[in-house]
């Protein structure tokens, strides 16, 4: 049962900001998807509701009754993950999607959820001042393990969402230089190894169009170009809503997923870049600043990996819609169509509130 | 626990999460810096580019594939067709360009406003269909003109064809194109507008398979819309041939002996399923409705009171008179309510539930078993069994023998029929149910209705002497892609309701006798060929068709059925005919089948 002190306590402000961001993401994708069957938008407001159930659901459960079965979930998913491989059908290219009636679902983004309980279980009995070796390297096998067959899937976006986490919980656990420098050549490897054995040619495009994107206009750097024309054109206030021309004469793809960025720039101007850039200021930083609101070591790690999943997510589709960053598929979170990555965000969200209002509880 | 320790211990942490908070806001800042850079100081820039902006993807439909009958005769063919669309955003003044491209080509104004008008959500360079089919002269003239008119332009597309007209034409189906109602109703996700979908037959069955993948491109196009540069991501690839089973020489044999008739034809294989003709009359020709515009020709066939669009195969629902008769026998023998030897006597009529009930042979037939019940279709013997029987065992054995559900052949739209019990009179027209209603049911009158497909498939059955077999129409189909010939529907074999094959193979000497022993079904007999079969007639009212005003109303009017199989051992062949107000069953139905069975034993033995 939930007490009535629990409810007080509960963050309102930022499941305020986690609405309007919510709803500023309808309000687009309306727009740049209201000419394809389907009604989208409405979808979008399905799945809120239903995110927020689930947020309201999952708070019930103090998180610290669930953090010793962290592990148990860990291998259910792991197992899941590996039978998708074994067992999926394909769909649009990989084999991430378990059918379900009415919507699909993608179990790798609750892997990340998963991955968070596990590390802050880990992590909360780990009471040294700076990480060493040992639990450096369980902290990085027990990424690597879903990482590696979500890979196998192929999924690139889910996989690098991981890396905010990952490192989320290595930072706070004290990062040394020598670990840090460890990690970098241990990626570099891994990157140069990819790029030989992994990346699909069209993503190794991706990254040399990255570079130049005017190269080739006509093939892989469509993507970028397009949006940062949309970017661009729309200058200081937008060409308003519904009339941005990217976007209406359909020149720009994903436009109400993965690019619904570049609509927010074409449509709405700087002015509406800035607003989204400061309600998401408000957002990180009243996610950053529950970390010292948290009682315990396992909830202060909990509510910091959320919230560098959600800046690195952030930031990278950001980047990605300007062409700072090469195109990976991940969505703005909160604000780009699909529900999987909007309830892991929520479910994230909802275990930060968790942490929050058991702050003061003695149990 | 003290408070004051854990916080202490945790400063470092928090300490350490404040640095990367630092870290995102620098982000933040780098980035409200950068959007600054594009969007304002290179706003120019990219405001000119997006205004220059023409590279677009386009689409080319891919041909559909082809229908053919079983031994590959092409019933669905594709022909170029010429069409010619408007670019609105190539329009200088929109009022103007209608005016005038209406004049050139010859076109109302109002019904060119009203076209464009339809697709107006659409982006304006996309081309908006305003009139195909064009003529050779047409085309030309166009080709001529074209610059005086920069708005139209000439496309070809593969246009559907169906070279022998109606020939089985509520079996293929027609297409149409696919409306902003169907987009919206979710069901043809990645289709676009104005696209052409099956809408009926085998042509809507098999959609996904015949529609094959439409071809990709990347167009940079300039400020006048001409195509500067072409570049194909992806060729349309045709959709697959499908191969039916229907046979050319039965399906056109059929529809010849329906001339003139209302009624439909069904022919099976009665081993593997395969259904070899499926006729419809009255019927149209499919090639007058492959178009983007509803023609007037279209009205009238769709108010025609003869519905010569109905599929009345599998979409016409009557009672099934004596036929039904079969069904009965079976029941009451699987109960154990009567064994072949079980005598009624027939005088022509009988009391039941004090209420007076004929013989359709006023003189009586006597003493009467089961096989000369069958034969001479005598309606005493049955009103017995039905009484026996009850309604809700009529009706449960009804639908375990496959009516009051879809058979679930290959074709789209099937009705289900009614079998009807004392719960569904109850629920529809809140009245109790009589026992009278259950002596009518017992001879296959009153409320009950089945439709031909389900008569043959039941037939079926029978002939197989309880082993059911699925029956289709897709033989198989070639994927132009794999170049693989993919058979489907195997045939499988299951005996489903669990009635013993010794009581079918009674009923069948009951249809043998009333083809060959001068029963009823006589007028099917073949010469040398061990036919079985059974008649009926169904008696309905006129009122059923109002609508009717050429026909001279008439107070009762009589459809006819035959359903049969030959030959009597290892059954070939299963034919059903029903011929709308064609009198006495054994006089106009069984006359049709007896050609068929003669037609189908020189072409398959």
């Amino acid at each position: 049962m939930i007490d009535r002190s629990l409810v007080r306590n509960i963050d309102w402000a930022l499941l305020a900001l986690l609405l309007l961001n919510s709803v500023l993401g309808v309000v687009v994708i309306y727009s740049s998807s209201h000419y394809l069957p389907g009604n989208l938008y409405f979808k979008q407001i399905i799945w809120i509701i239903l995110s927020l159930l689930a947020l309201l659901l999952f708070l019930a459960v103090d998180y610290r009754k669930i953090l010793p079965y962290s592990f148990y979930l860990y291998v259910t998913f792991v197992a899941i993950l590996a039978g998708l491989i074994i067992f999926g059908k394909v769909i649009a290219g990989t084999k991430s999607w378990i059918k379900l009636p009415f919507f699909q679902a993608q179990p790798s983004e609750f892997a990340k959820i998963i991955v968070i309980l596990l590390l802050a279980h880990i992590f909360s009995e780990y009471e040294i001042n700076y990480l060493n070796w040992k639990t450096g390297f369980l902290a990085l096998a027990l990424v690597a393990i879903p990482a590696f067959f979500i890979a196998l899937q192929p999924d690139l976006g889910t996989n690098l969402t991981f890396i905010p986490i990952l490192f989320g919980a290595l930072i706070l656990a004290g990062l040394n230089r020598k670990i840090l420098i460890f990690l970098l050549i241990i990626s570099l490897v891994i990157g140069i190894a990819g790029w030989i054995f992994y990346l699909e040619d069209y993503q190794k495009q991706r990254l040399i169009t990255l570079v130049s994107p005017s190269q080739d206009p006509l093939g892989s750097g469509y993507h970028i170009l397009q949006s940062k024309i949309a970017i661009g054109s729309g200058g200081l206030l937008g060409k308003g809503y519904k009339k941005g021309s990217q976007i209406q004469l359909r020149f720009l793809p994903a436009r109400h997923t993965d690019f619904i960025f570049s609509v927010i720039g074409e449509e709405f101007g700087y002015a509406g870049v800035i607003v989204i850039f400061f309600v998401y200021f408000l957002f990180l930083s009243r996610l950053f600043h529950s970390v010292d609101k948290s009682r315990d070591r396992a909830g202060m790690y909990i509510v910091f990996m959320v919230a560098m999943m959600i800046a690195f997510q952030f930031f990278v589709n950001v980047m990605m819609v300007v062409g700072l960053f090469p195109v990976t598929g991940i969505p703005l979170p909160l604000l780009s169509y699909g529900g999987s990555s909007l309830l892991t965000n929520y479910l994230g969200i909802s275990l930060v509130l968790n942490v929050k209002m058991r702050r003061f509880v003695n149990v | 626990m003290d408070h004051k320790s854990i916080y202490e211990d945790l400063s470092l942490i928090i300490k350490r999460s404040n640095r990367a908070y630092i870290l995102v806001n620098i982000f933040l800042v780098f980035l409200v810096f950068y959007f600054w850079k594009v969007q304002i100081i290179d706003h120019n820039h990219f405001w000119n580019r997006s205004e220059a902006n023409r590279i677009r993807e386009a689409t080319a439909s891919a041909p559909r594939g082809l229908i053919t009958d079983r031994e590959g005769a092409i019933l669905a063919d594709n022909i170029a067709s010429f069409k010619v669309s408007i670019i609105r955003e190539n329009c200088k003044n929109f009022e103007l360009s209608c005016q005038r491209v209406s004049r050139f080509l010859n076109m109302e104004e109002e019904v060119l406003k009203e076209r464009i008008e339809k697709y107006e959500f659409l982006p304006p360079f996309k081309p908006i269909v305003i009139k195909e089919n064009l003529t050779i002269k047409e085309v030309s003239m166009i080709e001529a003109r074209k610059l005086e008119f920069p708005e139209i332009v000439l496309q070809t597309e593969p246009k559907r064809f169906y070279p022998f007209k109606s020939f089985a034409a509520h079996t293929i189906g027609y297409l149409q194109e696919l409306s902003l109602e169907d987009i919206k109703s979710n069901n043809y996700k990645v289709r676009s507008l104005g696209e052409l979908i099956g809408k009926t037959g085998i042509e809507k069955e098999y959609d996904s398979l015949l529609r094959g993948e439409e071809g990709k491109y990347i167009e940079v196009v300039d400020n006048l819309g001409r195509i500067k540069e072409k570049r194909t991501i992806r060729e349309p690839v045709q959709g697959s041939k499908v191969k039916l089973t229907l046979d050319y020489e039965l399906q056109k044999r059929a529809e010849e002996l329906l001339e003139g008739k209302e009624g439909a034809v069904i022919v099976l294989d009665a081993q593997n399923g395969e259904i070899l003709a499926l006729a419809n009359y009255p019927t149209y020709d499919p090639n007058k409705f492959i178009n983007r515009f509803t023609p007037e020709e279209w009205i009238d066939l769709i108010n025609n009171p003869e519905f010569p669009l109905e599929n009345r195969a599998i979409r016409g629902l009557y009672a099934p008179g004596s036929v039904f008769k079969l069904t009965v026998a079976l029941s009451a023998l699987d109960l154990q309510l009567i064994s072949d030897r079980t005598v009624f006597s027939c005088n022509g009529r009988i009391n039941i539930y004090s209420h007076p009930f004929s013989c359709w042979f006023a003189e009586g037939h006597g003493p009467v078993n089961l096989t000369s019940g069958i034969k001479h279709s005598c309606n005493i013997y049955f009103y017995n069994l039905g009484k026996r029987l009850g309604i809700e065992e009529i009706a449960r054995y009804s639908k375990m023998l496959g009516f009051g559900e879809r058979t679930g052949i290959d074709l789209p739209d099937e009705k289900e029929g009614l079998i009807p019990t004392p719960e569904w009179k109850k629920r529809v027209r809140n009245l109790p149910w009589y026992p009278g209603e259950t002596i009518s049911v017992s001879i296959g009158q009153g409320p009950i209705l089945v439709t031909p497909i389900q008569v043959a498939v039941h037939t079926s059955l029978i002939a197989n002497r309880g082993e059911s077999i699925s029956h289709h129409l897709l033989k198989s189909y070639f994927d132009p892609l794999t170049e693989k010939e993919n058979m489907v529907y195997p045939v499988t074999n299951e005996n489903r309701d669990g009635i013993k094959s010794s009581f079918y193979e009674k009923i069948t000497k009951g249809m043998y006798k009333a083809v060959n022993e001068g029963g009823t079904a006589r007028l099917a007999m073949v010469e040398g060929y061990r036919v079985c079969g059974k008649t009926g007639s169904t008696q309905i009212v006129s009122t059923v068709r109002k609508k009717d005003a050429a026909r001279p109303k008439k107070e009762i009017k009589t459809h006819s059925w035959f359903t049969g199989f030959a030959p009597q051992e290892n059954p070939k062949v299963v034919v059903t005919v029903l011929v709308e107000y064609g009198g006495m069953g054994g006089e106009t139905a069984a006359p049709i089948a007896k050609e068929l069975f003669e037609l189908h034993r020189k072409r398959h033995d």
